[in-house]
């Protein structure tokens, strides 16, 4: 009975093209933009140069150091380049101030405009430094992930990350909003006046969401080993005890939350309160190190941070189970009270 | 009478802002269809669900097959069959597939292909539920009413919101569930097919069965057993003073006055005799037997409609 009820989500719910697209499709498609957007190598960044007709020999000495680094420069007159910078084409550009220099940064495209400008201030340092007879190089810089994985680029960060979010949306959206939506439309009514226990109806819905997010991060894996090399450095046992974990607590969260809500428009409102901030502050997408370090202590008190970063640990740096015990604990604790207020609080109509 | 299928005493439910069923009593023996007739918001849907087990009451005691609920709630459930007054199924699930499984959670069961046939819905066996008519889905509902083939049958407002062919070949459907011997409890707002499916019926009102008996029983219960109807053209005028003057009961409702007697064959020509008199518009008059309508009008001064 528990097999035919499995296999009939299965049926019902490849049927489904939406939930398809959301499951198996959406993620795939974000991986590979975002992974090509943030290749490891970033695009070549662009400095303009404001120089004014007249140059000096420390001018020279600057110009000769810039096109030593990555940087492509743009030579421009003064009034050119302020043009373009109206235009809002350039991230960053280097002018005379004075007897030294200006680094002018775009405030909206800090991420391209700062890199550039970091670049420039090293290459007048060492403009400097051979202006006054020094010899000395720039200090080479590496991309190591914590675990040492030498090939780590963003993709690589993003995946686990992905793959994280992906479970969080399957507990809240998949589960939380079905069950609402069940309840709400008299789904279960129907049910509850057969003979069907309801543990069947239950646990062959939890296997059938089980399944799906397995099959779902096998998906991800391998487009993430076909596209970008992306391999697991952990051991494939621990790998399978974190998904599973993540998938217990999201849906147990997902349960609990759907016994707060009546219709599924509130319910969309609880929990986009949950989902929100934590697919944002959690490090889907991006680390939090720049944000104030009460947020980034808060965050770690939600499941999904934490998570994450033992997911990360565990993938991309082969790190053990036990290096992430706190983490993995508050991910449990989550995991204990969602399936307690579930369980207290289910009810079919 | 044998021991009643169902049997319910002294049943209760308040909600916070109304009282749903109020001290009701009933008796339902098997193989007759029983009707709850009553306007929306009476309670037909609250009882019908405490009964079927999925409302829990405030008081009042009720037996099924002599079983009651909190002891024997599997092998009731497995017993009846229930269709409620919305299913709702999947989308995406076809009428077929929605038959096997729902047929897989009983001991036993009817065969898929006999139900689609019943239902005349073989043409839309592996159809998407969304893709069925109003009416094809009510009979799907129906039709999984009866995968268990069940001994006592409920039907809440089975044909709302169904044109009239697809509200006969639902009738058709019921009857012969009773046939078969099934019991079968319906609700309805819809006086004429109380009187045309059911062989007892409850008229309820405000969470409380106002008279029960067969359709007959409680047209011959009304003191005035005739109606005399005058129809005009457009909205009927004010009858008071017409009525005063004929010292008789005038009802004046859309395009038509209702005088309800006992012996139309002697008030007709004095009626409208008097109607000429006093140059009343009417276009056409009628005599015809009282029936549910005036019975409910009759107890609660109120339409069934309204």
């Amino acid at each position: 009975m528990l097999l035919r009820q499995f296999l009939m989500e299965w049926k019902l719910y490849s049927r489904d093209r939406v939930a398809m697209f959301w499951t198996f499709l959406f993620p795939l498609l974000l991986l590979l933009g975002l992974g090509v957007i943030f290749r490891s190598r970033g695009p070549a960044l662009t400095l303009v140069w404001s120089m004014p007709a007249q140059t000096t020999a420390a001018d020279a000495e600057m110009e000769r150091a810039l096109a030593q680094t990555e940087l492509i420069l743009l030579k421009l007159p003064p009034v050119e380049a302020e043009r373009r910078w109206e235009r809002g084409e350039t991230a960053a550009q280097i002018e005379k101030a004075g007897e030294g220099y200006r680094i002018r940064v775009n405030s909206y495209l800090t991420a391209q405009g700062q890199s550039a400008a970091q670049i420039a201030q090293q290459a007048f340092l060492i403009a400097q430094a051979k202006h006054n007879g020094m010899n000395i190089d720039t200090l080479p810089i590496l991309m190591e992930s914590p675990g040492h994985a030498h090939a780590s680029n963003y993709a690589t960060f993003l995946l686990p990350g992905l793959i994280g979010l992906n479970l969080l949306s399957m507990g809240l959206f998949s589960v939380g909003m079905v069950n609402v939506a069940y309840r709400e439309k008299g789904k279960f009514r129907r049910l509850a006046v057969t003979p069907l226990p309801k543990w069947i109806f239950l646990a062959g819905q939890i296997l059938h969401r089980l399944t799906v997010v397995i099959l779902q991060s096998f998906v991800m894996l391998l487009a993430g080993w076909l596209m970008f090399g992306i391999t697991n450095h952990g051991s494939y046992v621990a790998l399978m005890l974190v998904l599973t974990l993540g998938t217990g607590c999201f849906m147990a969260m997902g349960f609990a939350l759907s016994s707060f809500a009546q219709t599924t428009e509130t319910y969309g409102a609880i929990s986009n309160i949950f989902f929100f901030p934590m697919m944002f502050l959690s490090g889907v997408y991006f680390t939090l190190d720049a944000a104030p370090r009460w947020l980034q202590t808060a965050v770690v008190a939600l499941p999904l941070s934490p998570y994450i970063k033992a997911l990360r640990g565990v993938f991309n740096d082969g790190a053990p189970l036990g290096s992430h015990l706190f983490g993995l604990a508050v991910v449990l604790a989550w995991t204990f009270a969602a399936f307690g207020i579930a369980v207290k609080r289910f009810r079919w109509s | 009478m044998s021991e009643p299928v169902l049997r319910v005493r002294g049943l209760r439910k308040q909600y916070p802002k109304v009282l749903a069923v109020d001290h009701l009593d009933l008796d339902v023996a098997a193989g007759e269809v029983f009707g709850l007739l009553g306007p929306n918001g009476a309670g037909k849907t609250t009882t019908l669900e405490i009964i079927e087990g999925l409302t829990a009451q405030d008081a009042g005691e009720i037996a099924i097959f002599g079983m009651d609920w909190k002891r024997h709630g599997k092998e009731i459930r497995s017993r009846i069959g229930v269709q409620l007054q919305s299913t709702s199924l999947f989308n995406k699930i076809t009428p077929r597939e929605a038959l096997d499984l729902y047929g897989s959670y009983y001991p036993k069961r009817r065969s898929t292909k006999d139900l689609l046939d019943l239902v005349q819905l073989n043409e839309k066996a592996d159809a998407y539920h969304i893709t069925l008519s109003g009416g094809q889905q009510q009979r799907l509902a129906v039709a999984l009413a009866l995968i268990n083939d069940p001994e006592l049958v409920f039907l809440d407002e089975p044909t709302t919101g169904l044109d009239p062919q697809a509200r006969r070949s639902l009738w058709d459907v019921i009857h012969h569930m009773k046939e078969e011997g099934r019991t079968v409890i319906l609700t309805t707002h819809y006086m004429e097919e109380a009187e045309a499916l059911c062989d007892r019926l409850a008229i309820m009102d405000r969470g409380r069965i106002l008279t029960s008996g067969s359709p007959m029983e409680l047209v011959r219960e009304l003191e005035l057993p005739s109606v005399v109807e005058f129809t005009f053209d457009g909205k009927a005028p004010d009858a008071s003073d017409f009525a005063r003057k004929l010292n008789q009961a005038v009802e004046s409702r859309g395009d038509t006055w209702e005088i309800p007697t006992q012996d139309p064959k002697s008030l007709l020509p004095c009626l409208l005799e008097f109607a000429e008199m006093e140059k009343v518009p009417y276009k056409q008059v009628h005599v015809r037997r009282a029936s549910l309508e005036d019975v409910f009008l009759h107890r609660t001064g109120r339409s069934l409609r309204e």
